[in-house]
């Protein structure tokens, strides 16, 4: 059984994050008094993009390996992680600072195929990605490190410290509020979708890709977007495990289901920020989980 | 100032230079001056308060007066408008730069460089504006010579040349194609990282012209549903404006019923105006939800103007002397209805607005400008009154039946793209006010005035019409033909659209589309759709019930 886990992780995921995202779509066309598309438009899209034609404008192989590199991270980060607060075989190998790596692994693809697409909205895309990055990523460290400093290992299983009993504490709560207000950012949504600006950037680092390249990043950001919703139901919200593997999964499902209604909502009534003006509230989000680790230190 | 004091002065300190004025319409001084004189008299003008609106190029060597130029000016205080004459023999068509005293007249000159093959000695930027890069030199379209559908070769290997970029930029091209803009244009945008520092424009990629058109082919009357096609946003701002000039310059009555009918197509287009361009605010700042609910609150209007004359846009509604269809008080009834819901929709509008401290972020500070600044570029409309100049063509230079109508003219000191934001919704209930009072005061009467054999040739008539983005002149001189010598559009982006770099300059690049957005360029849209059936060609057109149930929640 801990050995088809990540395959079940993986098959999951894949299947499901397009759904999501048709969920998110759906509920955005709703606020704005719009019926919407279908909730499988998502699947329909990709399938599209797959049977289209692949232009490598740039004609280089960095522009090349770039999707396929953002989208084998993301599918390791997937195969690895306790879906369903149940560790499989990989799991007890790998740490959380190597699903940190792993994560900044596909942003950095991300970029590499901006660059090397030499662009210029790609490139101006390319440096707010960069900075949204390197303003973002802390605050995902953290919340690992914090799971770490709690159950005094770096494994993943401590990526959800509560399920283990350590119960919530003063600074679990504060991390739990820094992580709903990133969650826009994590997700790329409104107010934090600023590497893509469609307005002003046209879609920004991916304006070169085309055809299957395309979709790839696409699928990568709607798995990626699945995992922060699964982080944060795994690691705040633990009362919902019960023991039996697929309810967890289920239920994880059901509460991330809500986490992406919640992108959706935040993310069609807000306008896009600027990124000088994200950047100073990232940089509030990174003190306060800094705070949030320290109280976790002295065992608060 | 009155326009005998401002005769008296001119004639004090320019002597023979200043000759006139010349017989026209009641406030309209129209006078003479010498070609040499020229940028002092303008200077001299701005000096004493006037706002520089246009200039009108015209190629008269075939009544042996060579060619002429007149510029335009503005006495909003005063309510009145001075136009200075100058010509040029034909051999020499030489008129002194007035760009560099006056910078928003650098398009004018400019248009008649490549137009009318004008000269400009001193012009600071004597580049192609209007033409396209690979028209050939030496042929000027707007001279009588030349066809109206003379089309040169097409030639390979012609570029227009942009602006140098200041030392230390990149260049950004946003063009000629971009999702922020909603026809082609090209914004070349200087930026250090992401800061603006310069842009250079290049546009007229579409330009149509609809002027030669109508000085050669046309008649007086077909020329206002022409000049509604000039914008599919303000189509009845130009009908109007087109209309008013050639019958001010006739001596044309136009019946008061007629008048209120004009003032009620107006400000209806005036709210359907400002919500599209609130929707497209917020879409350009990424807020697509102010976008769908804008343009829903939108849609009643679309309908009651189709119901009053048949489409949604493009009217057809003026004619000489009139318009062509009644208000029925079944119809008022109808716009009393739509009006009361619109009013409450935009209400609850404006609360959310201004209530987002989002939207505030996005927009406040955004596109600064101050007032010396947009008063040096002669900015007009929304974009003006947001920078506290206080100027509007209604209450200015009434028209149609203003005179008879009260209502207020927002104003802000922000001097920013907020500032837009809140003058064009508090106008949005003015205007709604304008049209209440209307279907209260319109007189009973006739809606055409009696048509006239022959209107009288060589007459000038000028009109300015405030379009919700603010005023459009156009200036027509009575031609032979039964067809204007000359007919000068001036729409308010022309104005405003050469400010926009200054609006630009040390902004975020991530502005940019809210700041262009803000002069609110125009597009025009089609909103049903025919649905064609591949094979069969069988055509079914959806009706409005189908496509809200297609297209919204619950189908309501």
């Amino acid at each position: 059984m801990r050995f088809i886990m990540p395959l079940i992780n993986v098959l999951a995921f894949l299947l499901l994050a397009p759904l999501f995202e048709g969920l998110l779509r759906r509920l955005t066309a709703r606020v704005q008094s719009r019926q919407g598309p279908p909730l499988v438009q998502p699947y329909y899209d990709l399938l599209k993009l797959l049977g289209k034609e692949n232009l490598n404008s740039a004609g280089t192989w960095p522009f090349r390996l770039a999707p396929l590199l953002a989208f084998a991270s993301i599918l390791v980060v997937v195969a690895v992680i306790p879906f369903g607060f149940r560790a499989g075989a990989l799991a007890g190998r790998m740490d959380g600072i190597l699903v940190v790596y792993l994560l900044t692994l596909g942003g950095v693809a991300v970029l590499m195929g901006a660059l090397a697409g030499r662009n210029t909205f790609g490139l101006i895309g390319a440096s707010r990605e960069m900075v949204t990055m390197i303003m973002i990523e802390p605050v995902l460290a953290m919340t690992i490190i914090l799971g770490a400093v709690k159950l005094k290992t770096l494994t993943l299983v401590a990526a959800m410290p509560f399920a283990s009993g350590a119960g919530y504490g003063v600074s679990t709560v504060l991390m739990l509020a820094v992580y709903l207000l990133a969650l826009q950012a994590f997700a790329g949504r409104q107010p934090f979708d600023i590497a893509e600006a469609e307005i002003e950037l046209l879609e920004g680092p991916m304006i070169e890709y085309s055809g299957p390249n395309l979709a790839l990043f696409k699928l990568s950001a709607m798995l990626k977007r699945m995992f922060y919703a699964w982080l944060f139901v795994s690691a705040f919200l633990p009362f919902l495990r019960t023991g039996i593997y697929p309810l967890d999964m289920l239920l994880q499902l059901a509460a991330m289901a809500v986490v992406f209604a919640v992108i959706g909502l935040v993310g069609a009534t807000n306008p896009r920020l600027r990124i000088d003006q994200a950047v100073r509230y990232y940089a509030v989000l990174i003190v306060w989980a800094l705070v949030a680790i320290g109280l976790a230190v002295k065992g608060w | 100032m009155t326009q005998e004091t401002l005769l008296q002065t001119l004639r004090a300190e320019f002597g023979a230079a200043v000759t006139g004025p010349d017989p026209a319409a009641p406030r309209r001084l129209l006078l003479d001056v010498e070609r040499a004189r020229l940028p002092e008299i303008a200077r001299r003008l701005i000096a004493l308060g006037a706002r520089y609106q246009v200039g009108v190029g015209s190629d008269d060597r075939a009544r042996g007066l060579g060619f002429g130029l007149i510029h335009l000016f503005a006495f909003d205080k005063s309510g009145f408008t001075t136009a200075i004459r100058t010509s040029a023999p034909a051999e020499t068509p030489e008129f002194p730069s007035i760009t560099p005293d006056i910078p928003v007249a650098g398009w004018t000159e400019r248009e008649y460089r490549d137009l009318l093959g004008f000269r400009f000695p001193g012009h600071p930027k004597p580049k192609k504006l209007i033409l396209a890069d690979d028209w050939p030199d030496g042929i000027y379209p707007l001279r009588k010579e030349v066809p109206y559908n003379l089309v040169p070769p097409a030639a390979e290997d012609v570029a227009y040349q942009l602006d140098e970029a200041p030392p230390g930029t990149t260049m950004v091209p946003v063009g000629p194609f971009h999702s922020s803009l909603h026809e082609p244009a090209h914004f070349a945008v200087y930026v250090d990282g992401e800061t603006i520092k310069g842009c250079d424009y290049r546009g007229f990629m579409t330009h149509r012209g609809i002027e030669k058109l109508c000085q050669t082919q046309v008649s007086y009357n077909e020329i206002p549903f022409v000049a509604e096609r000039i914008c599919g946003i303000c189509g009845s701002v130009h009908a109007t404006a087109y209309a008013q000039s050639v019958e001010e310059a006739a001596g044309l009555a136009v019946p008061r019923r007629a008048e209120f009918i004009r003032v009620l197509m107006l400000e209806l287009e005036r709210i359907h105006s400002h919500l599209l361009w609130l929707g497209v605010a917020g879409h350009l700042i990424g807020f697509d939800t102010v976008f769908m609910h804008a343009w829903r609150v939108r849609e009643p209007v679309m309908w009651l103007s189709e119901r009053i004359t048949g489409n949604r846009k493009t009217y057809g509604m003026v004619v000489l002397g009139g318009v062509r269809r009644d208000i029925s008080p079944e119809t008022a009834e109808d716009i009393r209805s739509v009006l009361k819901k619109v009013e409450a929709e935009v209400l609850g509008l404006k609360a959310a607005i201004l209530k987002d401290s989002l939207i505030h972020k996005r927009t406040k500070g955004v596109g600064h400008m101050p007032k010396a600044e947009a008063e040096r570029w002669s900015l007009v409309g929304p974009v003006a009154r947001a920078r506290s100049i206080d100027i509007d063509a209604r209450r200015d230079h009434p028209y149609a039946a203003y005179n008879e109508l009260s209502f207020d003219v927002p104003t802000a000191d922000s001097c920013d793209v907020w500032g837009t934001v809140l003058v064009r919704l508090l106008e949005v209930f003015e205007s709604v006010k304008i049209m209440r009072q209307v279907l209260d005061k319109m007189p009973a009467g006739p809606i055409l005035a009696a048509p006239q054999e022959a209107l009288p040739a060589f007459r000038h008539g000028l009109s300015m019409v405030e379009a919700p983005r603010g005023e459009s002149v156009h200036y027509v001189i009575t031609g032979e033909e039964n067809r204007p010598e000359r007919w000068r559009v001036r729409a308010p982006t022309y104005t405003n659209l050469q400010g926009v770099p200054r609006m630009l300059l040390d902004n975020q690049f991530a502005d940019f589309p809210i700041i262009v957005g803000s002069i609110d360029p125009c597009y025009s849209c089609t909103d049903r759709a025919v649905v064609v059936e591949r094979g069969t060609g069988r055509e079914r057109v959806w009706d409005r019930a189908e496509l809200t149930t297609l297209s919204r929640a619950g189908g309501k």
